[in-house]
């Protein structure tokens, strides 16, 4: 059995849970592979920490798959059990950072949500190169954008910074999902052009 | 025609993505439900939510969101009684709501079966506790299943009909958090007939009539069917025992921390332990620990909260005569989630392993980041009329962040959107509890300390739940308290349902029965009621200073709709080519040089599309209305001191098409259908 784990953090209202939802249908083309993960959604947190997981299970074969000791998956990861941590808002990538190792990949974007806490000059935001030094001492593999202007100079909006950070993910990291998995999900629904192009504009970083 | 939507038309052999909320649903769809109610309640309303979206597909489905737990449940029982099988969800306070109708059913009886679906909420992310409602079945006797991943929380729920007709019981189907917000892979099962759907009440005076010696024989007879119940569970398909090698020791679990439990295993590498999973946790038979208890010297108890297994299991041991030990709280915490991180810790203690290299490396190196990192907590959104109704209230009690007033007046809270008024830097809550506590509390400390001013603070929903008759006790016992009543038309938190209070759907059109709730109040004997839209500042707060000086029950409804279903509504009009857009645009805009950083709209109404910025050539910092996230609510304007806060128009369409980027930073703009339609 393999297995790979993304975790997703941000702010209520970015998009994280779409993120974890279009990675975990990517998951549905075999049927040794199974997928987990569960979503930390806190009532209308506008602006609080969000999570999501997504677990992609690979089994050997199928007695593997039926074995229940091996069959069961926790909708958590466990703390440094990230393959891969994907953040879309800088402060909140050092809370995501208990997730990592040190061959994890971490994918950041750039532009900070002041907290209350800031904004009432109480505490301070951390810079940007402390947040890089912090994240520097789990794992070397980490990469920054600022993908809400991406978003707003490609999109007109901000919406769709989380699709580019997926693409963003599958350019820097190996994930053993198919690029073409995704993009068979993103043709489905809503705005599927803009998550399509969106998606293409990440792979490009 | 292909299948479009799985949730309602797959079939044996279909999969897809889906959340343990939907799988819950589709369990009961299988099962042939004709009846689906709620009260809304995180984690648990996306288990009527996908029902109700769905019903015009359905055949013969009923949905409905009850005012409150204890009708809705009331109504399944209803249903049940007439021949339909009901499903009826909630969250997990939501039960003390429901704990009469749930005490009854059991005396009762059900007729077709009648699944109750409960979310709960260790750890309290969307809760104002984090009881664990599985202790109400010692007393009510309803019997408990815990679902562990997504598939099961679909087979569970389709077999708990089945039982639930067998032994005639109302079932509970136990979720945490952890599993109703769960997405992963279910494979569908087949649909019922639908056709035959149809309500048939037959009298049954003997179990339905509930009195005085007709109680005392319903009661013994539950507690027979309670045996009969046990007897099955002995070989069902539920509990299942998974045998260990040589070794003395033995694990038992349930739900979502039987899934942490195995996965915590395989992160440790043991392999060789018996393993006892419980698919029922209530009623627990004898016999069956008994089996399970066979060769071990040690049995370990993994579930969260304060041990409702090991209180169970450790009276069967004495029963049976088990002359083994038998841990559980001693290695697994009772309060909060009991998390995978807390299993994989527990079981290391308990064998005295040390932790892998990697988790203890993460687990330290957060410990020592988490002190360094600011707090952040959720807040209304860009927009909410909930924040310019709390900076009002504030204003007229004479609070403020920036000069450090601390305010007059006891704030009494309550639950809904509004709570998050209780965080910085509104603060603006003195008690939070459950549901109504906030008048039922506040009206007492009105007659009792004389001194002080009591406001007491409720939503539309949260009114309609169960507010009516506090308020009226409240007039009736001559209390002298302000109600403010945050009328936003929706039970918004939960996700948008309908309250009494919705005026238009958001595709515009108009709700039958919509109540006044001005004549309402009216009619309970309030003399003192105004309607104002709290999005008008200044006049707001002037009108709370004014009926804070009035004596008895004032009400001061805040009337404005939520910004994000009027958001929503307009897009959705506009999309129909209503022209509505097209019209004038308008920006607000701080101007640097009026600006003085008073903090008044940065601060003290913390809107958060106002940011600050650092201006590239003088490095001083500014405040700045990012244009991408303001929704042109336009209070701001209305509260800044020094003018320095204008309205821009805009007339240009190409200029309107730069400026308007997103309306809200909503989450759900990408493919939302995606998780059912595969």
């Amino acid at each position: 059995m393999k297995k790979f784990n993304i975790a997703i953090v941000g702010l209520g209202g970015q998009g994280i849970i779409t993120m974890g939802t279009v990675m975990k249908n990517a998951a549905l083309s075999s049927d040794l592979q199974d997928v987990s993960g569960s979503e930390r959604r806190g009532g209308a947190q506008r602006e609080g920490y969000v999570e999501t997981f997504v677990k992609y299970i690979f089994y050997e074969n199928e007695s593997e798959m039926k074995d229940p000791r091996k069959s069961m998956h926790s909708p958590m990861i466990e703390s440094g059990g990230a393959d891969a941590l994907i953040s879309l808002e800088p402060l909140e990538t050092l809370r995501g950072a208990c997730y990592i190792n040190k061959n994890s990949i971490v994918i950041f974007n750039k532009t900070p949500y002041i907290p209350i806490s800031v904004r009432m000059g109480q505490t301070s935001y951390p810079e940007i190169s402390f947040i890089v030094s912090e994240l520097m001492k789990i794992t070397e593999n980490i990469f920054y954008y600022d993908f809400d202007a991406i978003s707003l100079e490609n999109f007109n909006s901000l919406t769709q910074k989380n699709i580019i950070a997926l693409g963003a993910l599958f350019a820097k990291a190996v994930i053993p999902i198919e690029i073409a998995a995704i993009e068979n999900i993103l043709k489905i629904g809503k705005g599927s052009e803009n998550n399509l192009k969106a998606f293409k504009l990440g792979l490009k970083l | 025609m292909g299948k479009s939507n799985l949730f309602v038309n797959g079939t044996k052999g279909d999969k897809a993505i889906v959340l343990g909320n939907e799988a819950i649903a589709r369990g009961a769809l299988e099962a042939g439900i004709g009846y689906a109610s709620m009260y809304p309640g995180t984690p648990a309303s996306e288990i009527i939510a996908v029902l109700d979206k769905n019903k015009s597909s359905i055949e013969n489905l009923y949905t409905e969101f009850s005012l409150n737990e204890h009708i809705s449940l009331h109504g399944a029982i209803g249903a049940s009684w007439s021949g339909i099988r009901s499903l009826c969800a909630m969250k997990n306070v939501g039960l003390n709501v429901a704990s009469e109708p749930a005490q009854f059913l059991s005396y009762t009886g059900v007729k077709a079966g009648l699944v109750l679906a409960i979310g709960s909420d260790p750890g309290a992310p969307s809760s104002s506790n984090e009881q664990d409602d599985r202790w109400y079945s010692l007393h009510n006797y309803m019997p408990i299943m815990e679902p562990s991943n997504i598939q099961e929380a679909k087979d569970f729920t389709k077999d708990a009909f089945d039982i639930s007709e067998k032994f005639s019981f109302g079932v509970v189907l136990m979720a945490p958090s952890r599993l109703c917000h769960n997405a992963g892979t279910l494979y569908f099962g087949d649909l019922r007939d639908r056709s035959e759907i149809k309500g048939d009440f037959k009298k049954d005076p003997e179990n339905y009539l509930n009195l005085f010696g007709m109680a005392v024989r319903n009661h013994a007879k539950y507690l027979e069917r309670n045996e009969l119940l046990k007897k099955y569970l002995i070989e069902s398909k539920f509990n299942k025992i998974i045998n260990g090698s040589s070794s003395k020791i033995g694990f038992i679990s349930s739900g979502v921390v039987y899934a942490h439990l195995m996965e915590s295993l395989d992160i440790l590498g043991v392999y060789d332990h018996k393993i006892l999973k419980l698919g029922f946790t209530f009623p627990l038979p004898g016999e069956l620990i008994g089996r399970f208890f066979e060769g071990l010297d040690k049995v370990v108890i993994v579930e969260e909260a304060e041990g409702f297994l090991e209180f169970q299991i450790k009276k069967i041991a004495y029963e049976l005569g088990f002359k083994g030990a038998i841990y559980g709280k001693e290695f697994f915490k009772q309060t909060g989630e009991l998390t995978i991180d807390d299993v994989i810790v527990g079981i290391s203690n308990f064998f005295e392993k040390p932790l892998p290299s990697y988790f203890d490396f993460a687990v330290k190196k957060d410990k020592e980041l988490r002190d360094k990192l600011p707090q952040r907590s959720g807040t209304f959104c860009i927009g909410c009329p909930h924040r310019a109704t709390f900076y009002s209230i504030l204003k007229a009690v004479g609070f403020s962040n920036t000069e450090g007033k601390e305010r007059e007046a006891v704030i009494a809270g309550d639950i809904g959107c509004y709570t998050l008024g209780l965080l910085p830097p509104y603060n603006a809550m003195d008690f939070l509890t459950c549901m109504n506590a906030g008048l039922g509390i506040g009206q007492a400390i009105s007659i009792f300390d004389k001194q002080k001013k009591v406001i007491a603070l409720v939503g539309d929903s949260t009114f309609y739940h169960s507010g009516i008759p506090v308020l009226l006790n409240a007039v009736q016992n001559g209390s002298d308290i302000l109600y403010v009543i945050l009328d936003n038309s929706w039970t918004a938190m939960t996700g948008h349902q309908k309250t009494p209070s919705t005026q238009k759907d958001i595709d515009g059109k108009p709700s039958a029965n919509v109540l006044n709730l001005k004549d309402l109040v009216k009619s309970l004997g309030v003399s003192y009621v105004k309607s104002l839209d709290p999005n008008s500042v200044k006049r707001f707060a002037s009108q709370i200073k004014s009926a804070l000086k009035e004596p008895g029950v004032k009400v001061i409804i805040a009337k404005r709709e939520c910004i994000l279903q009027e958001a929503r509504r307009n897009k959705i009009l506009n999309k129909k080519g209503s022209g509505f857009a097209e019209a004038g645009e308008s920006l607000y805009e701080i101007q640097k040089s009026r600006c003085v950083k008073c903090n008044e709209c940065f601060v003290e109404l913390a809107c958060p599309a106002i940011i600050l910025k650092k201006d590239e050539e003088t490095g001083n910092d500014y405040y700045y209305i990012d244009p991408a996230s303001c929704v042109k609510c336009g209070v701001c304007c209305e509260i800044c001191p020094n003018s320095a806060i204008r309205k821009v128009e805009f007339d240009l369409k190409t200029e309107f098409k730069l400026r308007q980027r997103a309306e809200i930073k909503s989450a759900e703009e990408v493919p939302n259908e995606v998780r059912i339609n595969v």
